[in-house]
């Protein structure tokens, strides 16, 4: 690893870029070719679908020349007009099929017209079976892609990027991106009839087709225009519904501070604010809509009627037939709707562009952990030493949170670690188990450096208990094995009743099988502690790490806590943090960090006689913890509650539940 | 409003007219006996297109304005509803909850008044007008050509409501992705620390397939239902071919009557299949609507009717009398039978441990937990005779989950009264211990924006931010719900002195877990199940030997230790340097 490891995390990368605005660029042509990578799997079912769409398109322009030339030039008002409009065989078939089964003209070009509906049916419905499953496929290998890349991204980076933002990136976006690629794969299908419609018009009439090409520019203007016109307008809606909602979120979550202050008059005034903000913006973007779909309305039916003058012009100097004159008018629609489709697209390939850059920067935040490129593979379980050499970390270029950390434990030590807040205690824990980068040979466990280590490796054998343990929705046995094939429900138990977490969770509704929300906001706080020790215990950790939390709890769910740690650490290298005095009295040696410096390391014997801050700290030991048990035993037992006395509070109580008031 | 429905509908007459005019000129143009006519027509048709357009843009207007209109209402009545909801509507309508309603059902029924209710109408409209259009022409053939279109009808109606099943599945897909993302990144830490990333991604993974396959499904039956729909509507136009065609050929319709039905085919089979999906979609509307006035329906748990004003000087002595109270679903009382008096000017401590009653007994004060009548007083009139603001003016609660505003501090601070100097902002941020953090730690004082886009604070700064909101309105009771829980015994000692210092004459009451707050209090109760155990002086209690001189004796020697750390690590000259993982975790 690269001397400038130490700097990795800090505030070289502009985390702000994150969350920032992109540029919006209407159309960025490499951002859509990235895009097609992902189809690449699919690239066949994406031509078929092309291949299908064109048919169907083709078929489309058959039914009104069917019409016009061959039913009404040929069979109901028979015109002796050498007509230039083309049949693309179609005279013939209906000829084929009258002669063949004795059939009436009429029923022959019928029989044909319900033939070619049918067949433009069956090839368009193939075609959207086909885009879809190939765009769904498309995106879902990107989503599980994206989500991939967050997953392995290390601390630092959730250090500094709001989960909500990271989130929407997987969600939304990539949702929209589903509105292009079949939007585009769909637009095939218009755009075929475009030309199609445009050869047949030219074959018939030159200046005919004249009138209507004026008509086009006109729509593609009037489109454009409108456009423009939205596009900033959509932007002001955008920002305005999201500064809406959260202003009710963050009004909602914090309800109780809004009544207690007194404040909702003025909060409803705020809101309302907002809310007249964002009407007057809908308003304005109605009036383009509503111009802009009634133009579009309109231009077909003015487009008709020059037709009519036109062509009708042409039709009685016999210049061309009636048939043809209506087949006109007909494929008028198939070329102004190419336009109309496109300019919808606009809207979905200017947010679809958005969305794209924020995916692609996600992917693309190359922020990582460095693996060793042959990582050591360690034999058998692990004796269990840990080492730090010389250690030096900062999460900030020029800031040093460790200095020089220096210490080894042997194996099925315990080890104390205490300190002030902002002293390193948990730096070291996070450096043990790769949280970060740091440099080589710094940190070792069973002599092997851990930059030689796979993090996944490392983390398997080193067990760790945060401080912010995280309770996952989810039953009570899926948050102790976290949903891991290899630890039995026997296993959870076995674990769960290790470290005191059984008693609670059998008084649950459902046992282990019990629902808990998501940050066990139907646990009290200590078991939720109890339950995070139970997944480590289950997990059979070779070296076990606990970041003690300091958050109050009341004295005699404490003493659970406490005898649980014990149970946790038995027989196993342990490191642990300790908040309480108690826990540091149980452990082998005490490590005093101070400032990032090791002050003082040695068993409590050593540190006594060395007369420093251990000593000092000491001098107010307890006298006998086991008064404290039995203080709190008779407490509880007073109450004449017939469960496990140690066990506080039951979560059927709901007061017990931290709830909102 | 009627007069846009009024518009949209003469529009639709006249789309019905524009196939009339071509007819004339078809047949003009057909028949060689009649002499061609087509100015009259195109002019016509012109004519018809401009009147449209203007009907059309001012009607329209009118109708979306209306459904904005409509959605701008139903989010403001129910911000302005939830404002003065109590704690049990809060328990039974989560945040996210509320959020989906004032969002999602809002925007479904927007939809279906813009575009549901008008479109029904209309459809009906055109539908008529288009047959009439075609009776007049051929009796007959319309005969023939409608045969086949309440099938549609009935057919798009079926396929609609088969169709919702799907779509169900499809959301309920979608909201997995979303709720297993967000957790799984809110706990990335304990995923990682237990290296379970891999099959936390093998599990995304079949979530992910899952609504992949849903949303294929959706579309699938979409688009056959295009396919089925296309074919029966078919049916119809190959009946004008066929049928419509003879008769041209008989010479009982003219050519133009032949070209205007298919327009007319197009004006009637449009709305009879609009017509069953528009029921489908009013279903799923209707359940959207009524989500909505579960909301505005729900009458406010806190009764705020009161008028009469208490006009005299409060002074803030508090007074329960036997109050009893049970949280709904509570198989025992919360609260069983709280007595007892507050003089003015005392400070008052509550222990006990998680469930005792203690939080519900400050939050009765306030009215965030409604009792009874009769119950608990202020200054001997019944709480429930303050209007609310007058009350709450009065005592001030702090939390006890310290909740900040995405705003600056200084506007968080002052959340009650934006007008207050920063002179009384200091002096309340000082005795609460918040005025060091606020110069050394925060760069922008003041001025520093906190929540999402702006720096986040230490759980220990929050609490003594919202602590300092608190003290700044100096009201005449103050009531602490544990607040000290995030500072270290250092921190706590000079926010007690600083509570003396400003709560001199005024009445203070705070919940603790430690002997170490609780024994400067002039008074401490320990609750336990509701009920009372012990109340008195520290001395008075500690004699006694409950439980309080229990967790007395067990606190101590922790505290003293504490105390003794923390002097200690104070002459090493210790600094509080900024480590940012466990607090960036915590949102």
């Amino acid at each position: 690893m690269s001397e400038n490891a130490i700097q990795a995390p800090g505030p070289s990368r502009n985390y702000s870029a994150f969350d920032a605005e992109l540029t919006h660029q209407a159309l960025n042509v490499r951002l859509f070719v990235r895009l097609l990578g992902w189809l690449k799997p699919y690239l066949i079912t994406l031509f078929v679908s092309i291949a299908f769409v064109v048919m169907a398109a083709l078929s489309q322009v058959l039914m009104p020349i069917l019409t016009s030339v061959v039913i009404i030039d040929t069979i109901l008002v028979p015109t002796t007009i050498a007509s230039d409009a083309p049949d693309y065989g179609l005279l013939a078939l209906v000829d084929w099929i009258q002669s063949t089964y004795a059939l009436e003209a009429l029923s022959a070009a019928g029989l044909v017209y319900v033939t070619v509906l049918v067949g433009q049916s069956l090839l368009s419905f193939a075609h959207q079976l086909t885009l879809y499953s190939c765009s769904l496929k498309a995106l879902r290998d990107l989503r599980i892609d994206l989500f991939a890349a967050l997953e392995r991204k290390p601390a630092s980076f959730f250090d500094h990027v709001g989960v909500g933002r990271v989130m929407t990136r997987v969600t939304n976006d990539v949702e929209n991106l589903f509105q292009l690629l079949t939007g585009f794969g769909g637009l095939a299908g218009e755009f075929v009839p475009f030309f199609v419609a445009l050869f047949a018009m030219l074959a018939i009439s030159g200046s005919l087709t004249g009138v209507v090409l004026v008509a086009l520019p006109v729509a593609a203007i009037a489109t454009i225009a409108f456009r423009i016109a939205m596009r900033k307008i959509f932007r002001f809606i955008r920002d305005s519904v999201s500064a809406l909602n959260q202003y009710m979120q963050e009004d909602l979550v914090g309800i109780d501070v809004v009544q207690l202050s007194g404040r909702e008059k003025q909060n409803i005034e705020e809101y309302g604010t907002h809310n007249r903000a964002n009407r007057g913006y809908e308003f304005r973007a109605i009036n383009f809509e509503v111009l802009y779909d009634t133009f579009n309305m309109s231009l077909g039916s003015v487009v008709t009627g020059g037709i009519v003058w036109f062509g009708g012009g042409q039709v009685i100097q016999q210049d061309i037939s009636l048939g043809s004159m209506i087949l006109f008018t007909s494929l008028v629609q198939m070329m102004i709707m190419p336009i109309v489709s496109l300019g919808q697209q606009f809207n979905v390939l200017f947010r679809s562009m958005a969305s794209g850059e924020r995916i692609f920067q996600a992917l693309d935040w190359d922020e990582q952990l460095h693996e060793p490129d042959e990582p050591t593979v360690m034999e058998g379980r692990l004796r269990g030493k840990v080492e730090f050499r010389h250690a030096h970390f900062g999460y900030y270029q020029g800031e040093e949170i460790l200095k020089d950390v220096s210490f080894s434990i042997e194996p099925g030590e315990k080890l104390a670690i205490v300190g002030p807040t902002g002293s390193g205690k948990s730096t070291i824990i996070r450096l043990l188990v790769r949280f970060y980068d740091i440099d080589d040979n710094m940190v070792f466990v069973d002599d092997v450096d851990v930059n030689k280590i796979h993090s996944r490796d490392l983390r398997e054998r080193v067990g760790v208990v945060l401080q912010d343990f995280h309770i996952f929705s989810g039953t009570v046995c899926d948050n102790i094995t976290l949903n891991n094939p290899d630890i039995t429900r026997e296993r959870a138990e076995w674990a769960a009743r290790s470290v005191n977490a059984d008693g609670f969770i059998q008084e649950l509704a459902d046992g282990y099988d019990t629902q808990l929300a998501e940050r066990g906001q139907n646990l009290s706080q200590g078991q939720r502690q109890l339950l995070a020790f139970a997944r480590v215990l289950a997990a059979d950790p070779e070296i076990l790490v606990l970041d003690e939390a300091t958050a109050n709890i009341d004295t005699s769910t404490e003493l659970v806590v406490q005898d649980a740690v014990a149970k946790l650490t038995e027989g196993r290298t342990s490191i642990v943090v300790a908040h309480r005095l108690q826990t540091i009295q149980e452990c082998d040696r005490i490590l005093v960090l101070h400032h990032g410096v090791v002050e003082e390391l040695g068993t409590h014997d050593e540190l006594i006689a060395k007369g420093g801050i251990y000593y000092t700290l000491h001098e107010l030991q307890f006298q006998d913890a086991d008064v404290a048990r039995e203080v709190a035993r008779e407490d509880e037992g007073s109450e004449g509650r017939t469960t496990d006395p140690r066990w506080v509070s039951t979560p059927e109580d709901p007061s017990d539940t931290p709830d909102r008031m | 409003m009627l007069a846009s429905i009024g518009g949209l509908l003469v529009a639709r007459l006249f789309d019905a007219i524009v196939p009339l005019f071509m007819k004339t000129a078809i047949d003009s143009l057909a028949d060689p006996d009649i002499e061609p006519t087509l100015l009259v027509p195109v002019l016509s048709i012109l004519g018809i297109v401009a009147t449209r357009f203007l009907i059309y843009v001012f009607s329209q207007r009118a109708l979306r304005r209306l459904s904005i209109s409509v959605s701008y209402d139903l989010r403001k009545r129910l911000f302005n509803h939830v404002q003065f909801q109590g704690a049990h509507f809060f328990n039974r309508f989560g945040t996210g909850d509320l959020m989906s309603r004032a969002v999602n059902d809002v925007s479904m029924v927007r939809m279906v008044v813009s575009f549901g209710a008008v479109t029904i109408l209309t459809t009906v409209f055109t539908l008529i007008t288009g047959l009439y259009f075609m009776i007049m022409l051929s009796p007959s053939l319309t005969f023939w050509v409608v045969l086949p279109l309440p099938l549609v009808g009935v057919a798009g109606f079926g396929m609609a409501r088969a169709l919702f099943p799907y779509y169900m599945d499809r959301q309920e897909a979608m909201a997995e992705v979303t709720a297993f993302t967000q957790e799984n990144l809110n706990g990335i830490r304990t995923v990682q620390a237990m290296a379970q990333e891999e099959k936390e991604i093998d599990r995304f993974r079949d979530v992910s397939t899952h609504y992949a396959q849903t949303v294929y499904r959706v579309n699938r039956y979409q688009a056959l239902m295009n396919v089925v729909m296309g074919f029966i509507s078919t049916a119809s136009t190959v009946i004008v071919i066929f049928y419509g065609g003879a008769l041209v050929l008989r010479g009982e319709i003219t050519l133009g009557t032949f070209m205007a039905f298919f327009s007319y085919l197009m004006m009637v089979a449009w709305p009879v299949r609009m017509i069953g999906m528009s029921i489908t979609m009013f279903t799923a509307a209707a359940a959207g609507t009524e989500r909505i006035f579960e909301i505005l329906d729900y009458e406010p748990e806190v009764d705020d009717a009161s008028t009469k004003t208490v006009t005299t000087e409060l002074r803030g002595r508090i007074e329960f009398r036997n109050l009893v109270y049970s949280h709904p679903g509570a198989p025992r009382p919360t609260i069983d039978g709280a007595t007892f008096n507050i003089e003015p000017g005392e400070t008052i401590a509550f222990m006990g441990r998680v469930g005792s009653g203690k939080s519900t007994l400050l939050n009765a004060i306030v009215r965030l937990v409604d009792t009874p009548a009769g119950m608990v007083f202020l200054d001997g009139h019944d709480i429930h005779d303050f209007p609310l603001h007058q009350l709450r003016g009065a005592v001030t609660l702090v939390p006890q989950d310290p909740f900040l505003f995405s705003m600056t501090l200084r506007d968080n601070l002052t959340y009650d009264d934006l007008s207050r100097g920063d002179e009384l902002i200091w002096e309340a941020a000082e005795a609460a211990a918040f005025a060091d953090p606020l110069r050394r730690q925060l760069a922008e004082g003041l001025d520093t924006m906190v929540g999402e886009r702006g720096v986040t604070l230490s759980g220990g700064q929050k609490q003594r931010a919202t602590l300092t909101r608190g003290m700044v309105r100096d009201a005449k009771v103050l009531l602490l719900d544990d607040c000290f829980s995030s500072v270290d015994t250092e921190t706590e000692e000079r926010i007690l002195r600083g509570l003396r210092r400003m709560r001199g004459g005024k009445t203070t009451m705070l919940i603790s877990h430690r002997v170490s707050t609780a024994r400067h209090a002039d008074r401490i109760f320990v609750i336990d199940g509701g009920r009372f155990k012990e109340s008195g002086t520290h001395q008075e209690l500690i004699a006694r030997g409950g439980y309080y001189a229990d967790l007395a004796a067990v606190q101590s020697n922790q505290d003293e230790d504490r105390e003794r750390k923390a002097r200690l690590l104070r002459d090493l000259d210790s600094e509080i340097s900024a480590v940012p993982m466990p607090e960036a975790a915590k949102l």
